[in-house]
């Protein structure tokens, strides 16, 4: 990261993809899931439904990236974990998105007040 | 598809096909790594909604991603020699069809200039452009080729397994292409005349491109005209892209198993970067011809819809070459 320059993490440069890569990093955080695991937990958590192309697309950026790993199982449903990479990427993005829900947050309730 | 997606429930055939079928979007190489577990997670799904267009649609949209990302096209990194390899086999593919294309437009301005100057600068630019710019293709493609046949040749010696079908294919198309183009140049319509274009291409090898792409033709929407060509030349302009697509697709599959030597991976970088940036050339001056002619143009000098089609591929190619090119020289500078 240049000097000066503030460092988004790997998320970033998942572009379209950094929305389903952030929820799944944030279910993997709970614990190893299989591909029906994760899909089930999200929809709990954020009401959100990932189609199973967009499921194993971003899993594989995330693996290929080194930031989840699969676990071995003689189960066909391969279930994945954080590594301590992925769990640092998670950190530094949810910061950032953190960042910008409070200026949002505070900007709405100076200008048009509290809901 | 051997086992349910929910613990217990029963997989009926039909269900077992229609993921199969889903599946069959995805590349091989990444159905050997998720296909299992994918097919679980689409068994599940299916288990609890057995019909959803959506899903269905997403599925052939993230399958064709999966090709084109292991084509080194997308935002998705590969590893390096993976990036690289593939990198090349797409660049190679998308300069073989601008290069088909290229020549097609070329072969028509020079069979025209064999009968008569043309009257435009924008045709005369156009010509002398093409001419240099596929000149320069075409011997950076040999250069290009000839150590990669040799790395080639000697994994085939040292019998590593997965090659000798794609060289033979390889083999095996380019000899249809050469030997029908030669046969099918006999009907080359230019005179072999002495004006100061034919100094640069000489009547046989512009009457070989014309024949090698005599494919590229809006005869096709004009089935009634079409009927009255001679079936062996009707039977040529179908199987010659074939046999091009046989080749592109023999050398796709040789580079893509080959292990290069990184010395040999970063010559093929230069010439990469050197290819895309003369292809860029040859697509300014096709299009000068293509957009810029006037009234004055009669005959073959006169671009037709063809010719404006021939265009738009071109530019699409060239778009993909480019593309596969920055994904080479990413991969080499993190090699």
């Amino acid at each position: 990261v240049p000097h000066g320059a503030v460092d988004h993490g790997p998320l970033v440069t998942f572009g379209r993809y950094a929305g389903p890569a952030t929820l799944i990093l944030s279910s993997l955080a709970g614990g190893a899931k299989h591909g029906y695991a994760l899909t089930k937990d999200i929809e709990q958590f954020a009401g959100v439904r990932l189609a199973p192309g967009t499921l194993y697309e971003a899993l594989s950026r995330l693996e290929g990236q080194g930031l989840i790993e699969a676990v071995p199982s003689d189960d066909r449903r391969r279930p994945y974990q954080l590594t301590t990479a992925g769990a640092q990427a998670l950190r530094v993005h949810l910061a950032d998105q953190r960042r910008v829900a409070e200026v949002g947050l505070r900007r709405l309730s100076k200008t048009w007040g509290s809901a | 598809v051997s086992r349910t997606g929910t613990p217990g429930a029963d997989v009926s055939p039909n269900t077992g096909r229609r993921v199969r079928r889903l599946l069959r979007w995805y590349p091989p190489s990444w159905r050997r790594r998720y296909g299992d577990e994918f097919a679980e997670l689409l068994l599940a799904e299916m288990a609890e909604q057995p019909s959803n267009p959506r899903r269905t649609i997403n599925v052939m949209c993230n399958g064709l991603l999966a090709r084109l990302t292991q084509a080194g096209l997308t935002s998705h990194e590969l590893p390096p020699g993976d990036q690289m390899r593939s990198g090349l086999a797409a660049l190679g593919c998308a300069l073989a069809a601008f290069g088909a294309f290229a020549v097609a437009m070329l072969s028509q301005l020079a069979t025209g200039w064999q009968w008569t100057s043309p009257q435009s600068a924008s045709a005369t630019a156009g010509t002398l452009i093409l001419t240099v710019a596929i000149g320069c293709l075409a011997l950076i493609g040999a250069v290009a080729v000839i150590p990669v046949a040799g790395l080639a040749a000697r994994a085939i010696a040292r019998r590593q397994p997965g090659l000798i079908w794609p060289t033979a294919l390889a083999a095996t198309s380019a000899a249809v292409l050469v030997i029908g183009t030669r046969h099918f140049q006999n009907g080359w319509p230019g005179t072999g005349g002495t004006g100061v274009h034919h100094l640069a291409v000489p009547g046989g090898l512009a009457a070989f491109g014309w024949a090698s792409t005599l494919s590229v033709s809006s005869y096709w929407v004009h089935p009634g005209l079409l009927a009255r060509f001679p079936l062996p030349e009707v039977a040529w302009m179908a199987l010659s892209p074939l046999a091009l697509a046989g080749v592109a697709a023999g050398l796709v599959m040789v580079v893509r198993r080959l292990d290069f030597p990184s010395r040999l991976l970063r010559y093929l970088t230069v010439l990469t970067a050197a290819a895309s940036l003369i292809a860029v050339a040859s697509l300014a001056g096709a299009a000068s011809w293509v957009l810029g002619h006037g009234p004055g143009q009669a005959g073959l000098f006169r671009p037709g819809l063809v010719n404006a089609a021939g265009l738009a591929i071109m530019a699409a190619a060239l778009v993909v070459a480019l593309r596969a090119a920055s994904g080479v020289l990413r991969a080499c500078r993190a090699a």
